[in-house]
């Protein structure tokens, strides 16, 4: 999965998370700065990504990723850890 | 109508013991009640320490209703009422007259009622097997029940109420019962929380990285978290009048209360501080008080790095100069969150607290994170006229009601 | 001491989106009760129900995020938006006076606390959801309602089963006549969802066969859902600011059967007590009424209960026109309260009384005459209403209110 369909598919999380247009969120913007994202919807974001790209990452994990370059990398990681390889349509199914 | 409302009896069962002098004892001597968890398996969580009651019989405590037809939360709430009912020496009250039963009224409190039914119903249907839920998911689970069930183990016939405001619930209830009382539509009402522990309850905490792994350090530089508890608390609030009629030992009065709404953040209080200080505000100026004339603080204090930090702005903020000396103290050093029971234990210890002139400890202090006087670590002799009881809940319900001696 | 008038109101509910609308489909005789589509009925035998079909919530909130807002606190919104406007509380008013609210409800959503716990169990508790987590407490409604609306004043939820809406009126009613509130909403929300639509099954209090209030054939009640809510203000306040006054809160009154509801005696004389306390409060006798809204959903129990109640409380006034709307709009539960008040409000507009739909005959020794399948126009123009609601836990809460001298026909 490329790096750009990753981000792509992060952005719509969010955008269903926080009723933002994915067209609106920028590829650098900040979570809590540019985005104005809530604790708890940062929650929510972490638990969707995780369950999406099935990384099964530990919840504390996330709560050091401030920024939409920083969610891309962790999921590049931590799907080449894993060997990665989730076909798309499975991702989905499992966050709807 | 009535004038001053007083406290008369108090009935607890918390996870360090039950009783009034068992539970009084530990605080002073701060104990703690937080242990593994035993009533369901936490291998899946990252934390496994909870505050739950152990060890304790609610079923000689009931004895008009089958226990094994009750929830938890009602099972504790109901032995909590009658402990209070006897510490007020109206053990009797169910052979009371009908008249004097109509002039009685319950109103508790809680976050969540009766989970573990909410537990029974889904390990039924994610088994595919629903055909095994019966009547009793309706009939124990919706939260009313609680109080519905005190009254009917004691035949009581008046208002009977509940108010789900969460972690601010028992102070919700005592403020209820302090109206209904000052407008003559009660002459006696039981008033308090119950919450029973859950895996919901703690998933949900555990969810928002709220839980500290082995104990809760309210007010410290490197607090980690608050510990979810289960419990019930009582009180027995009547006229000031009648209770001195009836002989009756006071151990202080309701002098007033204040409720705000944060209307802010679901899970988050104001950034500021801004609701816990207008809750404050609100109950002194009902009380006709100012804030150093507050001897004491029963704080919130469940030991978040946030709700610490902002409740300590929040009391700087109304005490101004008299906040570095007012002593304030969090049980939930001791005794965990115990949700929709807490501000009603709480109560009871802001009660005893005017009564006997002592104040618990908030345990576990290394660092204190603040320059106020939060009580480290042992319980203090203290000249306590006026106590002041704060508790926070999502949604943004605050409520903090004052206590004061009737000795002045 | 203080007075409270009620200056604006807003519905939710399967039969329509306004009290305006509601009064109407009421007094038309309109069946909300239709087959249930929100969710399977897995092991339930199917049961009509009022659903609210289509519910598109942004078509009355607009495009703010309602992801974090679960179907009861969606419902809540509306109907708090709608009351909010009907007063004429506009966002700054409200931002530089408090604005309260009192929810009543039994569950608040029984379905988010459930779901909560299904994904934790099943998945981890990792994978549970924060968003479920938060509305999983009896109080989320309310503080959903305050975030969106910026409802800054006194905040508070009560629950009572099928008497959550009138209990919430009361309270409002003693928080503003003790001087801790100017203005509040109050009333109540309650969503439809599997979890409730079982448990009541499951309790055998599901009608299978007739769900008429009073009816002799009657074996249950149907569930429905919405949400409704009065805009209560202290009088003063309400009159300095020049708000249509639609009717005033005269007094309230509450009582417990801690019997069980088989035992007649005792369930009767709650019911009589909490009218017979209403109308104290009120300073108002029996015959003063004018119009009765009371909660009988076709319970067996509970509709016998309340009618032989309120028959022994009005001695002499038994004969007092009777809405029984839940014949229309099925149990809401913690709305149905509100429901019966804000379609009192349409009654004291029009002075017409909806009929109790499907109704054949009352059980023998039926003692209130005044309840009807029809709908009538009342002679004069009604000037006192009271209303009751039971729940089935043994509560009992009536409340009287008054119409304003220009409102009557």
């Amino acid at each position: 999965m490329s790096e750009q369909e990753i981000r792509s598919r992060i952005k719509q999380i969010i955008s269903n998370i926080a009723g933002l247009d994915p067209q609106r969120i920028g590829d650098d913007d900040s979570f809590t700065g540019d985005l104005s994202l809530d604790s708890l919807s940062m929650l929510e974001i972490g638990v969707d990504v995780d369950m999406a790209f099935q990384l099964g990452l530990p919840d504390e994990r996330y709560k050091e990723v401030r920024t939409l370059p920083q969610m891309v990398a962790l999921v590049q990681q931590r799907r080449s850890e894993i060997g990665g390889g989730v076909p798309a349509g499975a991702l989905q199914e499992a966050v709807s | 109508m009535h004038g001053r409302i007083a406290v008369t009896g108090l009935g607890w069962v918390t996870p360090i013991g039950a009783g009034r002098d068992e539970v009084w004892e530990g605080l002073l001597a701060g104990r703690s009640g937080f242990a593994p968890v035993e009533s369901f398996d936490t291998a899946r969580f990252s934390v496994h320490v909870g505050a739950e009651v152990r060890g304790f019989d609610a079923r000689p405590w009931i004895r008009r209703l089958d226990p094994g037809r009750l929830g938890r939360a009602s099972q504790l709430a109901i032995a909590a009422a009658r402990m209070a009912l006897e510490d007020a020496g109206l053990a009797d009250l169910d052979a009371e007259s009908h008249q004097g039963r109509e002039r009685t009224g319950v109103v508790m409190g809680t976050t969540s009622g009766e989970p573990r039914e909410v537990e029974r119903f889904d390990d039924r249907y994610l088994a595919g097997d629903t055909a095994a839920i019966g009547a009793e998911f309706m009939g124990l689970y919706p939260c009313h029940m609680i109080a519905a069930h005190i009254a009917r183990e004691m035949g009581i016939r008046g208002p009977v109420e509940m108010i789900p405001t969460a972690c601010a619930a028992g102070n919700y209830a005592i403020a209820r019962a302090f109206d209904l009382l000052r407008t003559g539509r009660s002459d006696l009402v039981l008033a308090g929380g119950a919450d029973a522990f859950s895996r919901i309850t703690y998933a949900g905490f555990h969810r928002l990285g709220a839980i500290a792994p082995e104990r809760c350090q309210p007010f410290d530089r490197d607090r980690k978290g608050m510990i979810p508890g289960e419990g019930a608390a009582v009180l027995v609030l009547e006229p000031l009048e009648r209770a001195r009629a009836r002989g009756a030992r006071v151990y202080a009065e309701v002098a007033g209360y204040g409720l705000s709404c944060d209307a802010h953040h679901m899970t988050a209080a104001h950034p500021e501080g801004d609701g816990a200080a207008r809750a404050m505000l609100a109950a002194l100026a009902d009380a006709g008080l100012e804030a150093r004339d507050v001897s004491y603080i029963s704080a919130h204090g469940t030991g978040t790095p946030t709700n610490d930090r902002l409740e300590t702005l929040a009391v700087q903020r109304v005490f101004g100069e008299a906040a570095a000396r007012t002593p304030m103290s969090s049980i939930k050093s001791m005794i965990g969150h115990t949700m929709g029971a807490a501000s009603a234990i709480e109560a009871g210890v802001c009660s005893l607290a005017v009564a006997t002139g002592r104040v618990p400890p908030t345990m576990n202090m290394e660092a204190p994170d603040g320059d106020l006087d939060y009580v480290p670590n042992a319980a203090r002799e203290l000249d306590v006229r006026v106590a002041m009881n704060n508790a926070y809940a999502f949604g943004g319900n605050n409520a903090s009601v004052l206590f004061r001696s009737t000795e002045h | 001491m203080r007075r409270v008038v009620i200056t604006g109101a807003g519905v939710l509910s399967p039969l329509a989106d306004s009290p305006a609308g509601l009064h109407a489909a009421l007094c038309a005789g309109q069946s909300a009760l239709k087959p249930v589509e929100l969710f399977p009925l897995d092991g339930v035998t199917p049961r009509p129900a009022g659903e609210i079909r289509p519910f598109d919530p942004k078509a009355y909130l607009g495009e703010r995020n309602l992801r974090p807002v679960d179907r009861t606190s969606r419902l809540l919104l509306v109907a708090a938006q709608q009351a909010l406007e009907s007063a004429g509380w506009t966002a700054g008013e409200r931002a530089a006076r408090e604005v309260g609210l009192v929810l009543g409800t039994t569950f608040c959503s029984v379905h988010t606390i459930a779901e909560f716990d299904r994904r934790a169990v099943q998945l981890g508790p990792s994978y549970a959801s924060p968003m479920d987590f938060a509305n999983s407490v009896i109080n989320a409604a309310a503080g959903q309602a305050a975030i969106w609306h910026g409802l800054r004043g006194v905040n508070s939820t009560v629950s009572a089963g099928e008497a959550s809406g009138l209990l919430a009126l009361a309270h409002a009613a003693d928080l503003i006549r003790a001087g801790r509130a100017e203005a509040l909403l109050a009333g109540g929300a309650e969503e439809l969802c599997f979890e409730s639509f079982l448990g009541c099954e499951r309790a055998g209090r599901l009608g299978l066969s007739v769900t008429v209030p009073f009816d002799a054939r009657r074996d249950g009640f149907a569930l429905a859902e919405g949400a409704a809510l009065l805009m209560l203000e202290e009088a003063g306040s309400a009159a300095a600011r020049g708000a249509r006054v639609l009717a005033e809160v005269r007094g309230h009154g509450k009582a417990f059967n801690p019997a069980g509801a088989e035992d007649e005696a005792s369930a009767v004389s709650a019911v009589a007590r909490a009218v017979h306390l209403a109308l104290e409060d009120a300073a108002v006798g029996p015959t003063d009424l004018d119009v009765l809204s009371l909660s009988a959903n076709g319970s067996v129990h509970g509709d016998h209960n309340e009618a032989w109640g309120v028959g022994m409380a009005l001695d002499g006034a038994g004969d007092r026109p009777v809405a029984a709307i839940k014949a229309m709009l099925g149990e809401a539960l913690g709305a149905s309260g509100a429901f019966q008040a804000a379609a009192l409000l349409g009654t004291f507009g029009d002075g017409v009384v909806p009929g109790v739909l499907g109704l054949e005959r009352t059980e023998g020794g039926f003692p209130l005459a005044g309840v009807r399948a029809e709908t009538r126009r009342l002679g004069r123009a009604p000037r006192l209403g009271l209303l009751h609601a039971m729940a089935w836990d043994g509560q009992s809460c009536a409340l009287v209110l008054e119409a304003p001298p220009e409102a009557r026909p």
